[in-house]
């Protein structure tokens, strides 16, 4: 039996045991999904390969580097890796210019324009657990932090003693996660799309500030006036990538304006996941090394932020990049491949397009092959992860060490 | 190797070398007496006519940690107006108030700084903090881990428990987050505000568990003087920013019955309610009852006039405050049954009068507290300003004609309202020394920074004598860190890593049994993944510097 951390979404569970079986592992606590799945992986062959063919490391990481020298536009894309992963990776690019971005951006950014513009109230996963007596879900399944609601939301105790939330789902889906769990708290959904959630949201704000429901024949509208009039501590969770996307970012201003309005009578604050690509990890390190978030560009030597223009989807689509290092150390997400772009995948050895790739370097996961440090999706705790597994299989820090050396 | 530096102006005062041309000796980063005759010295440096002092010592600067990173996310704008290139030493980076972390290090070294404190390590993002702390170069780092609104501890007040458990609480928490000291930040504020009280008083009761921010102060000071931690409660009180707080603040004083207390910006803790506009200086009242407790140290967190932005664990505070937020933006959060965290962006205006009177009210400070082993130079970076402006801090405190024509700058009811245009005090070289150097090494326990004298790091400042103290202060000829020129007229000569302080306490182990439930109960996590370990710090290329707790001086 071992115990072990979680790194395979930003919940970073840190309370699972595992079986090990002939090198292989198996949860006996959890039956989180994503953790399932991950660990089912089995790995066959963890060669190293340029253009699909198998070749040994030191030949990969002299290619990797001869294309990094030679690049005049490199961009980092993906970026599922650790704190060092991301350290190493900045400093290959404030070295060589370039641009970084992640697998979670597109609906990142979204999150990212409005606490540019307004800021925001937020709160962490100890705190929601523990305060809440009213949550508000809005289009969040279970499927990219599964543990959330089971570890966080459901709690039999908390430290305000809590009889019975309330919890409220908003969104456009059945949510069935909460459904069968529906005994557990006082629960009530309103089912609409992100036009009318837009809606919703603007004319709530405007009723609670007015501290009046006015006329308002609107059934959903009272209900929540009344519920949030009488909130002690509420919380709005909200996964930026299920909203539409031409909305999305009115409707994540609308809700921080909401959360800040509330807090002139009562405590209110916001979560918004992130994503099961590390996205806070990457963005945590790049803030405190460069001062911008992801989407940073280096080629002029100094840090350069834009949400819009160093997009990878935008960067690969316009061609403005001649290298993409693909960068998953976590899961198996599927990759671009353009023509005229080289494209180098460092990922796990089961990746399913490590042959597409002009390099394929096989990475170990953290805190499954080697030690790591983790943000969690609230961005307050890291953790660190050990070591559990025995094959040889270096993490991106050791691949792109190596690599810097060369160039 | 040996070097000597010889011919220099040394102002040591930890030695009481006041001005005294000597020479100094350094042997494997540190300062030696004088060689063993028969060694070799390998290198002279001559520095007719240089002054010398220790390498600089920020008690109190807000350099990493999520409040830091969450500030940077906020304003792009800040960022984008200070751009630092790469070099083929130097790497990029950006911002001023929030600047990055390899550019605090150059920028601090090339002040002659070589040792800064993280005042507000939450205990929960430690983790974060320290490895955070891992790339910033150049100068020793160390963290005040907050205390005093966190659930479990609040409850232990609660529960009446012993004296003893609460210590052993405290040395679990300050060796487990690898801090140097243990701060205080609005005792019990913080959390009462997660109930929706938005004021808490030193003798208020927080809603949830009844008890006062007076009786938190009281146990947690108590606390560090029974563990013997190397530097006292480091306490940021109630009641910040309000005008008339500076009763709350004599208040405090008495609170801890002598006993030793280090008052943090107390700038900001030092309003009256008197006139016209309800605001007006407290400074006189306040350094009248620091001169006479002879227990309380104190930093002042200077206000300087410009752009900034404030980032505090003080979220009732900062809530209050958001409305003079600009640019018209702000974040708040409550943190892990811990505390909170709040960012408001800000514009310090000189002919504003609330933001002039701030101003004279941190100068009045600095020349009404008479003993300078007591008061200490900060800015509580960036909330006062950025640390960069320390240099013309100096001058102000330095030169009074060049104080009392910034004086006259200022909006003219606030020049009215201070005293500061009386106050003929100008602060010599030594006790700049003093308050940048040999006290706050002295307050945090520290006895191998600070000072010249024998043992101590070769952490060398030397500056070309200059009738203006900003030009002098701004650009140190020589700095050396571990006996190594980092520094040399104004570029960094060479990049290596300082050291991390931090406190090893000794406690009973039981309290873990109690901490573990409660962590899994409550927290969500486990006690276990929540303990920093050396190792994984030590992988992140931190070398620790182990300050035991056993301070005999309180």
């Amino acid at each position: 039996m071992q115990s072990f951390i979680c790194p395979f979404c930003s919940l970073l569970c840190d309370d699972i045991r595992l079986e090990i079986k002939n090198n292989s592992f198996v949860p006996l606590n959890s039956n989180c999904l994503i953790l399932k799945k991950s660990l089912k992986r089995k790995i066959k062959d963890h060669f190293p390969r340029i253009k699909g063919k198998k070749t040994t490391m030191s030949i990969a990481i002299e290619e990797l580097a001869k294309l990094i020298k030679k690049s005049k536009s490199i961009l980092f894309a993906g970026m599922g890796t650790d704190t060092k992963g991301t350290k190493v990776s900045l400093d290959i690019l404030d070295k060589f210019g370039g641009t970084i971005d992640h697998f979670s951006g597109d609906s990142y950014s979204k999150n990212l324009k409005s606490i540019q513009e307004i800021g925001g109230v937020y709160i962490t996963l100890a705190e929601l657990k523990n305060r809440c007596d009213t949550i508000i879900i809005i289009e969040t399944t279970d499927q990219t932090v599964p543990r959330l609601f089971e570890k966080y939301i459901f709690p039999k105790e908390t430290i305000n003693k809590i009889k019975k939330r309330k919890i409220v789902y908003i969104g456009s889906k059945k949510p069935q996660f909460l459904l069968k769990n529906k005994n557990r708290f006082a629960f009530n959904s309103i089912y609409l799309n992100s036009q009318n959630l837009l809606n919703l949201i603007s004319q709530l704000r405007q009723k609670i500030n007015n501290n009046s429901l006015d006329s308002t024949k609107d059934k959903n509208l009272t209900f929540l006036f009344k519920l949030l009039k009488n909130t002690n501590y509420g919380s709005i969770i909200l996964s930026a990538s299920e909203l539409d996307k031409d909305l999305c970012d009115l409707i994540i201003n609308e809700i921080n304006l909401l959360i800040q309005d509330l807090n002139k009578f009562t405590r209110f604050a916001g979560m918004f996941l992130s994503g099961i690509h590390h996205l806070v990890t990457v963005n945590e390190v790049l803030l405190w090394q460069t001062g911008f978030p992801i989407r940073t560009n280096f080629s002029k030597g100094y840090p350069r932020h834009n949400i819009d223009q160093f997009s990878t989807t935008r960067l690969l689509a316009k061609k403005e990049v001649d290298l993409v290092v693909w960068i998953d150390s976590f899961h198996e997400e599927k990759i671009t491949f353009k023509k005229n772009i080289k494209s180098v995948l460092l990922g796990i050895p089961t990746h399913p397009q490590k042959k597409n790739a002009d390099i394929f370097i096989p990475l170990g996961t953290p805190g499954l092959d080697h030690n790591s440090h983790l943000f969690r999706v609230d961005k307050v705790v890291s953790m660190h992860l050990k070591k559990i597994r025995n094959i040889s299989l270096p993490s991106v820090f050791e691949v792109l060490s190596k690599v810097k050396e060369r160039i | 190797m040996i070097v000597r530096i010889k011919n220099a102006k040394v102002y040591d005062p930890t030695n009481k070398v006041d001005g005294r041309i000597k020479d100094i000796f350094i042997k494997d980063g540190k300062i030696i007496k004088r060689p063993n005759p028969k060694e070799k010295i390998s290198q002279v440096i001559n520095l007719k006519n240089k002054i010398v002092m220790p390498g600089g010592i920020d008690i109190h600067s807000h350099i990493a940690g999520g409040k830091v990173n969450l500030a940077r996310l906020l304003l792009p704008e800040e960022h984008r107006k200070y751009l630092y290139s790469s070099t083929n030493n130097l790497r990029s980076g950006s911002g001023l108030g929030t600047c990055t972390s390899f550019h605090i290090g150059y920028k601090y070294a090339k002040l002659g700084y070589t040792a800064v404190f993280e005042p507000a390590s939450l205990p929960a993002n430690a983790r974060s903090t320290i490895i955070e702390m891992s790339d910033i170069p150049l100068i020793d780092k160390g963290c005040y881990t907050v205390l005093g609104n966190d659930d479990f501890l609040l409850n232990l007040i609660q529960k009446k428990t012993s004296q003893k458990k609460i210590n052993d609480y405290v040395a679990w928490i300050l060796t487990s987050t690898k801090g140097l000291g243990i701060k205080i930040v609005n005792p019990g504020g913080i959390n009462a505000f997660k109930f929706n009280q938005r004021e808490l008083d030193l003798d208020a009761k927080n809603k949830k568990y009844g008890i006062t921010p007076r009786s938190i102060l009281k146990i947690l000071t108590k606390s560090l003087i029974d563990l013997k931690a190397p530097h006292p409660i480091h306490v940021h009180g109630c009641n910040l920013g309000v005008p008339g707080n500076v009763k709350t603040t004599l208040k405090q004083i008495s609170a801890v019955e002598g006993k030793p207390m280090h008052l943090t910006h107390i700038q900001y803790h030092s309003y009256s309610n008197e006139g016209d506009r309800n605001f007006s200086s407290g400074a006189a009242i306040l350094a009248e009852s620091i001169n006479k407790n002879k227990n309380i140290s104190c930093d002042i967190g200077q206000v300087m006039f410009g752009q900034t932005v404030t980032t505090s664990a003080d979220t009732m505070s900062q809530y209050r405050n958001h409305s003079f937020a600009h640019p018209k933006k702000w974040i708040c959060a409550d943190l892990e049954c811990e505390a909170g965290c709040g960012i408001i962006p800000f514009e310090y205006r000189d002919k504003n009068y609330v933001n002039a009177l701030q101003w004279a009210i941190g100068l009045e400070l600095f020349l009404l507290i008479k003993d300078p082993w007591r008061v200490y130079l900060t800015t509580d970076h960036p909330n006062g300003a950025a640390f960069t402006a320390y240099p013309r801090l100096i001058k102000l405190l330095m030169d009074r004609s060049f104080r009392n024509e910034e004086l006259e700058k200022i909006n003219k009811d606030s020049q009215n309202n201070s005293i500061l245009k009386s106050l003929k005090r100008e602060y010599s070289l030594y006790e700049i020394a003093i308050l940048t150097r040999s006290g706050p090494a002295k307050i945090l326990g520290l006895n191998n920074i600070g000072h010249l004298g024998e043992g101590a790091k070769a952490d060398i400042t030397v500056y070309t004598e200059h009738q203006d103290k900003e030009k002098m202060f701004e650009n140190p000829f020589l700095v050396f860190k571990d006996g190594q020129i980092i520094v040399k007229n104004g570029t960094i000569k060479k990049v290596i890593n300082g050291k991390l302080y931090i406190a090893e306490a000794e406690y009973d182990q039981s309290i873990k049994k109690e901490i573990s439930i409660y962590f899994e109960k409550y927290i969500g996590r486990k006690m276990s993944s929540f303990e920093i370990q050396n190792q994984e710090l030590w992988d992140h290329g931190l070398e620790l510097e182990q300050i035991r707790c056993s301070r005999n001086d309180y």
